[in-house]
């Protein structure tokens, strides 16, 4: 009974934050913004989806727990990659930005390897 | 005089073709196609009672693969499929006669980046591995050699991406050829042994494990190398120009 408690609010709350993604990628008015949005959501989500679904069937834990780990070596490197790109191409920001910090990092270059 | 040598070629060509196969069209609607083609494989089965076959028990069916598709596939349809790796063959040459042809001879460099090149070190050998699972279990499960080869050229696509002095070496166009080779091979043995080009002349042993279907695992994996080699090849023959 708990168990079952505990994996479907997980799956509702891995529901909630893909929700939350598609909103921000509406909402949110830059590139940067949009994608800080939706990967952020789509990881966690992903993260509770899966471990929801190995809690209610325990024969798909250790699945669970592979496809979480793929997803976290994967997914925020290609964000990185992403938004580096964008940001290389000079994607416009939105006017209500402060700070530029990736410009004003020691060569300016964004964590290049030169 | 190369336009006589042209002419005499074609000319002969043209008697041969025309010669040697005219009397053999029959008249519409008259075609005997046992005389054509086998009678045995017309009449081919999977076995005499196909009710038989169960997962993980059957024996030493004629074709011992539990994916239909690859069955098909490297089985019954393993002449089309040689086509196929030739016809991809064919499009690696073209892409690397266009790029050749470019005006500007330079080398494509990306800028690196330090986040993409640690993590493509974590997750490379996860790419690789999983490419030859996919090819490796082709008879077993969905895949095969064409996805297991273009996931093994994907993971080399990564490494270009993130590193500057990766080079794709000659050691690639070697795989791509003796992996190539060895398909036909395959196939002369069939030819050999059972008298068929390209039959399975392995036992298949039982549907389900991972050592059956008979000759499918080999020539898949084969193909793997064959295609992986090949589309590494393309990429780099883009990136180098």
């Amino acid at each position: 009974m708990l168990r079952e408690m505990v994996g479907y609010s997980l799956v509702g709350i891995g529901a909630f934050f893909y929700f939350l993604a598609g909103l921000g990628l509406l909402r949110m008015p830059d590139i940067y913004t949009k994608l800080q949005a939706s990967t952020k959501a789509t990881t966690l989500g992903t993260f509770s989806i899966a471990l929801g679904v190995g809690i209610l069937d325990f024969s798909f834990l250790g699945k669970a727990i592979l496809l979480i780990a793929f997803v976290a070596l994967t997914n925020p490197v290609a964000a990185s990659v992403m938004l580096r790109a964008a940001y290389k191409n000079k994607a416009p920001v939105c006017k209500e930005t402060v700070i530029d910090e990736c410009g004003t990092m020691v060569d300016g270059n964004g964590g290049d390897v030169k | 005089m190369r336009r006589v040598w042209a002419i005499l070629v074609a000319g002969v060509f043209l008697y041969f073709l025309v010669g040697q196969f005219l009397p053999i069209i029959p008249t519409f609607g008259n075609v005997d196609l046992f005389a054509r083609v086998a009678f045995d494989i017309i009449n081919k089965s999977t076995t005499t009672n196909y009710n038989a076959v169960e997962f993980k028990k059957s024996k030493d069916l004629e074709d011992g693969s539990a994916n239909v598709v690859t069955s098909i596939v490297v089985n019954y349809r393993s002449f089309d499929t040689l086509g196929e790796v030739s016809v991809l063959f064919c499009a690696a040459i073209g892409v690397g006669i266009l790029a050749s042809m470019l005006k500007s001879k330079k080398r494509i460099e990306f800028e690196e980046h330090k986040v993409l090149r640690i993590s493509t070190g974590i997750v490379l050998p996860l790419i690789l591995l999983f490419g030859a699972y996919i090819f490796i279990h082709g008879h077993l499960s969905p895949g095969g050699g064409f996805p297991g080869g273009t996931t093994i050229a994907l993971g080399v696509l990564l490494l270009m991406l993130s590193n500057n002095e990766f080079k794709v070496t000659n050691v690639a166009k070697y795989v791509e050829q003796s992996a190539g080779a060895g398909y036909v091979v395959i196939g002369l043995m069939g030819m050999a042994i059972g008298g068929v080009f390209l039959m399975n002349f392995l036992p298949t042993g039982v549907v389900g494990n991972l050592f059956s279907a008979g000759v499918v695992p080999i020539v898949y994996t084969f193909i793997g190398f064959k295609v992986g080699a090949e589309l590494s090849n393309v990429i780099s023959d883009l990136r180098e120009g």
